[in-house]
């Protein structure tokens, strides 16, 4: 899933460990989600959506699916 | 000084440490009992027990420690280190038992199963943060 936290947190001149500390997470995880490499949890979506002030879905896109063939 | 991620990566750690010290300890000294021969069964099940309860304080260690962190990919990535550990501790020690059947090198000591898995579930951490990634802070 790709997602625009890497954005969202340079619009703001937040390092990830900025990020990290509002979120109450490892800067690990921060650059796991950011990269893509893995998903966070709803509760863990729902508080960065509630940090960036902007609904789940326009943070996390949902990869596009290919139409069959 | 080791840096833990969250406080409960601490509570863990110390907790662990204290458990492994607790095993190493009731190891030396059940050792030490026996060191003289054998016993009766009665106390031979005793003497094993003694060592085999801080490996059950280490697995509760370990359940309490999912359950206190709170950072969900802190969890994913300990809960991929326990797969790697455990499954490569079983493929080790039954390729050396193969071993040990086909050639003449010694047995794996049922006892060294339990270190042989932390050995390998840390080494298991280093790929595993390789492959999220985790230098630098942007």
């Amino acid at each position: 899933m790709t997602n625009r936290l890497r954005v969202l947190r340079a619009e703001r001149a937040w390092s990830q460990q900025d990020l990290a500390e509002r979120l109450e997470v490892s800067r690990q995880s921060v650059n796991a989600i950011e990269t893509g490499r893995y998903d966070p949890s709803l509760p863990l979506a729902f508080r960065i959506a509630r940090l960036f002030g902007l609904p789940i879905e326009q943070i996390f896109l949902e990869d596009a699916k290919q139409p069959n063939q | 000084m080791l840096i833990c991620k969250s406080a409960a990566e601490r509570r863990y750690l110390v907790r662990l440490l204290v458990a492994g010290l607790l095993y190493i300890l009731a190891t030396f000294v059940t050792i030490h009992i026996l060191y003289h021969g054998r016993t009766t069964l009665p106390m031979g099940l005793l003497l094993a027990a003694i060592p085999s309860v801080p490996l059950f304080a280490m697995i509760a260690v370990v359940a309490i420690y999912l359950k206190e962190e709170k950072d969900d990919f802190q969890r994913e990535l300990f809960i991929q280190s326990l797969l790697w550990g455990m499954g490569g501790t079983l493929a080790l020690t039954s390729f050396w038992s193969f071993l040990h059947l086909f050639t003449h090198v010694p047995p794996v000591d049922g006892f060294h199963v339990f270190v042989i898995f932390w050995v390998l579930m840390g080494v298991a951490t280093i790929p595993l943060r390789r492959y999220y990634g985790g230098a630098g802070n942007d």
